[in-house]
């Protein structure tokens, strides 16, 4: 049983991983219509820094995930400090107010936001995405670093103000360098999810000013060529990356080393 | 260094009142004990002495000085938590550093001290080390150097040697007191472990549901305790229930005397014996001259070694231990032998239910 | 000065209550204005008669939520997209169970570890990207064609792309790994012990798995199904692409009134009651959720 659970596992494996790895193959194939066999080139990724619609969508999506990173990090761990140190009335109300941005699907959210910027005035661009973005970050942000608080201990504080610290000294001096981990975690994970957003961006976006995933929907649907391969390469390769690095300052995996 | 006074301190979580009423004078110099069950309030005592529990009456003086409405940072005091709170992303000498730096001291000054207080806690050498490449023991010692380095007034100790275990914990006993004899600070140790109180104090202090139900040294707390709880919570007790009459008190039929004074004849009395200070008489023995001498039957001897505990029943049927060291070889009764139970009156103390 | 619950220490300065508004507003403020505000207006819109814009007159009205009754072949569009996601979740907790189980069981240590991550790697990447790349496999003469040519050369091209079938298998890649992680989750908790405990009971494999790995992987199935099943019946994209014609459900029906045919009310009006739909489904599993709503 053991065996044949190894080999499904591999099978899922493939059947997760097979389609992605044939993106990428494409990207570096020669052929414009997806032809085999392979022949390789860089060809599609030089074409790319030819590609100025493809270039100013990129630097707005990582112009977007810088700002909503920032402040979606700022924002959402300052109410991390408050839901996870602190006891007040409405904390259950607030943290359970978390949850709608996670859990309502994005077409939802996306067309509501379309329908109230365009109603109050705030429009459409960049910055209705990065209200857009942050608004869909905090959460995560709140929940990474509520869970890094969550791991640092009161006592450590107490122990900084039993030997002379302000409470204010002790957060700085204690707390903060120990949450240092959480806090770049949350940082990143703002950043790729601004960086992955499609649906919130698309609805958001205007004809001149639209970020890498709406143009990689507008060219698949409009027709493509492996040039869209390379863009999305990259795009997946950044993410992967940024992912990569979360999972090894949160732990993620370790979920599974305890037994 | 500095008395502390606890003046009646009250203290409510919602309607439970934790502490009610509670006043303590911790002596300039001397290790007090506050011992007690868990929800008896020694904690939250200790934490308002350290100021990180507001009182809702009552006042904390240090030195004569008022400090109720000083915050933690600025009472001058040396803390080691039961979890060592030791800061895992700084070196040994730079927790012990820490209050240091807080106070102004650095450079040459700071290392000199640093230096002393670890070489006093016997860690002289490990001040680079991180405190996860430490053992308990060791963790234990960087966190009482980082309390009294900065020398303060007072040093609070909430539970400090409960993550040890048997072995090690006996070992700090000793490197505790020896460190805090060499310093020579006022020192309040909260605790529920009776021996360790009973090992390190000067003083002890029994604490049940936010009261203090008796003070005093070990000796005098143990040898002569007010009540109930105090007798039972610190060592074993005998309870001997009955009515006073002339002489001494009618225990199920056997006259009892104490070296107490006692209530009119007629009231009802309580007595308590430590059940080392019995000795078992065989049935064909006496007592000695002026001892007590309560019948009593054995229901069972549990055997360990250098001494053997005597479960056995008394007068009226009430439930009686005794502690006796196997001089002769094993057990001097059996069980469902009938026994004497000889106790001079000196040690039968007349306490409050 | 004191706080009621906590043992605060003294201290002077703000008050605790003050401190705590002001490091919570920030957070809450932005979400009112990107995420219930907009909710809130949607609602609003989804009355009105047309788009308030350009002095245009706009009365209140009712009829887009009879839209179901005026244009019955929306009926069979929301039935598509609710089957949609039910074939979508069926097929993940076939396959994410009988992974999760192999993962928590076959494998241990370090490797389990990384065979974890590798499994919900995937999800976190972008959506869009890996969508598009099952164009490649999936159409006439594509990837798929390609590999089964290369052991019979004459074979019939399988393609299936446009088609329902295609939506489903990009639809099922791109949530598996929320199923595997979910089931994951519950059946490493199972202890070894207790299915030796079974077994040594006389109970074998099928009886274990029925009666005991079921019920308790039964929290992570569910949490998987609903998380799975919200967002496939909110999908838009992933039909649009991979089912062309065949591809009209109600998320690319939102998705047109919005960027196409601009009848924004209607639109609205169908996000609610999409919206409506999931709020039901969270309800009804609430308790199976609880505590499941964070990253990992």
């Amino acid at each position: 049983m053991t065996a044949a659970g190894k080999v499904f596992l591999f099978a899922v494996l493939g059947f997760l991983y097979l389609p992605v790895a044939v993106l990428v193959a494409m990207a570096f194939n020669a052929s414009p219509l997806y032809a085999l066999p392979f022949e390789f080139t860089t060809h599609w990724f030089e074409e790319l820094s030819g590609n100025d619609k493809l270039l100013a969508a990129t630097r707005n999506s990582v112009l977007i995930a810088i700002l909503t990173t920032v402040l979606a990090t700022i924002i959402g761990s300052l109410a991390a400090i408050a839901l996870s140190r602190r006891r007040f009335r409405g904390r259950t109300l607030l943290q359970l107010l978390l949850l709608p941005p996670i859990a309502i699907p994005w077409l939802i959210i996306g067309t509501a936001m379309l329908v109230f910027f365009f109603w109050t005035g705030i429009g459409r661009g960049l910055h209705a995405m990065v209200l857009g973005h942050v608004a869909l970050a905090i959460p995560y942000v709140v929940l990474v670093v509520g869970a890094g608080l969550n791991n640092t201990r009161i006592d450590l504080e107490e122990a900084a103000m039993s030997l002379g610290s302000t409470p204010l000294h002790a957060f700085f001096a204690v707390t903060l360098p120990l949450l240092m981990p959480s806090l770049i975690a949350a940082a990143l994970f703002a950043f790729a999810v601004s960086l992955d957003q499609f649906v919130i961006s698309y609805f958001l976006a205007t004809p001149g000013v639209s970020t890498l995933p709406v143009e990689i929907y507008t060219s698949i649907r409009k027709g493509f060529t492996p040039e869209v391969n390379a863009v999305s390469s990259l795009l997946l390769a950044a993410s992967m990356f940024l992912i990569i690095i979360f999972a090894r300052l949160t732990k993620v995996g370790g979920v599974s080393g305890r037994r | 260094m500095a008395a502390v006074d606890a003046q009646t301190i009250g203290k409510s979580y919602g309607a439970t009142a934790v502490l009610d009423g509670v006043s303590l004078r911790f002596e300039d110099g001397r290790f007090t004990s506050l011992l007690g069950p868990s929800g008896s309030g020694k904690t939250t005592l200790l934490r308002i002495v350290a100021g990180f529990v507001t009182a809702d009456r009552g006042r904390i003086l240090i030195g004569g000085e008022d400090v109720t409405q000083v915050p933690v940072w600025k009472r001058a005091i040396g803390m080691v938590f039961q979890s060592y709170a030791l800061f895992p992303h700084m070196s040994v000498d730079d927790n012990v550093a820490f209050g240091l730096a807080r106070r102004g001291v650095r450079g040459e000054e700071a290392r000199r001290r640093v230096g002393e207080a670890l070489e006093m806690v016997r860690l002289s050498g490990f001040g680079a080390r991180r405190p996860k490449e430490l053992s308990g023991g060791q963790q234990q010692r960087v966190a009482l150097a980082r309390a009294i380095v900065t020398r303060p007034r007072v040093l609070l100790l909430d539970e400090p040697l409960s993550a040890l275990d048997r072995r090690l914990r006996q070992e700090m006993q000793v490197e505790l007191k020896r460190i805090q004899r060499e310093v020579g600070i006022t020192t309040i140790f909260v605790t529920h472990d009776q021996e360790e109180a009973l090992a390190l104090s000067d003083h002890v202090a029994i604490l049940d549901r936010g009261r203090i139900v008796q003070a005093g040294s070990p000796g005098d707390v143990y040898e002569r305790p007010a009540t109930r709880f105090a007798a039972s919570f610190l060592g074993d007790a005998n309870f001997l229930e009955g009515t006073v009459a002339e002489g001494g008190v009618i225990v199920g039929g056997v006259l009892v005397r104490t070296d107490d004074p006692l209530p009119a004849p007629g009231a009802k009395a309580l007595l308590a014996v430590r059940p080392e200070k019995i000795a078992l008489v065989p049935a064909w023995g006496a007592a000695p001259a002026g001892h007590n001498a309560v019948p009593a039957t054995v229901r069972q001897v549990v055997y360990a070694g250098a001494a053997s505990t005597y479960l056995l029943d008394g007068p009226d049927g009430v439930s009686l231990t005794v502690f006796a060291q196997n001089r002769t070889g094993g057990p001097v009764a059996e069980a469902g032998a009938t026994v004497t139970l000889a106790f001079p009156p000196k040690q039968t103390i007349l306490i409050k239910d | 000065m004191s706080e009621p619950q906590s043992g605060a220490p003294a201290r002077r300065g703000l008050s605790p209550g003050a401190v705590t508004a002001a490091l919570v507003t920030p957070a809450y403020l932005w979400l009112t204005v990107a995420i219930f505000l907009p909710l809130v207006a949607m609602l609003v819109f989804s009355f009105l008669t047309a788009a308030p814009f350009g002095n245009r007159a706009v009365s209140f009205t009712g009829a887009h939520y009879l839209v179901f009754y005026n244009r019955p072949y929306l009926v069979e569009v929301a039935l598509r997209s609710l089957a949609l996601g039910a074939w979508t979740t069926g097929i993940c907790a076939l396959i994410g169970l009988p992974a999760a189980l192999a993962l928590s069981r076959a494998f241990h240590g370090r490797t389990r570890e990384v065979l974890f991550f590798l499994v919900i790697l995937p999800f976190w990447t972008n959506g869009l990207v890996r969508v598009f790349s099952w164009t490649m496999v999936l159409r006439e003469n594509g990837i798929l064609d390609d590999l089964v040519r290369a052991f019979w050369v004459d074979a019939p091209s399988i393609g299936i792309l446009y088609s329902y079938p295609a939506i489903v298998v990009g639809l099922v890649h791109a949530y598996l790994p929320y199923m595997i992680l979910t089931c994951y989750l519950s059946v490493v908790a199972i202890d070894d012990e207790i299915l030796e405990a079974a077994k040594s009971l006389g109970a074998r494999a099928p009886v274990v798995f029925w009666k005991i790995v079921l019920p308790l992987a039964a929290p992570g199935l569910i949490a998987g199904s609903v998380l799975i099943f919200v967002p496939v019946i909110g999908s838009f994209m992933e039909p649009r692409i991979l089912g062309g014609t065949a591809g009209v459900t109600i998320g690319t029906v939102i998705e047109d009134q919005f960027t196409q045919a601009f009848n924004w009310p209607l639109g609205s009006a169908l996000s609610f009651i999409m919206l409506a739909v999931v709020l039901v489904v969270f309800a009804v599993f609430s308790r199976a959720l609880r505590g499941r709503l964070t990253l990992s």
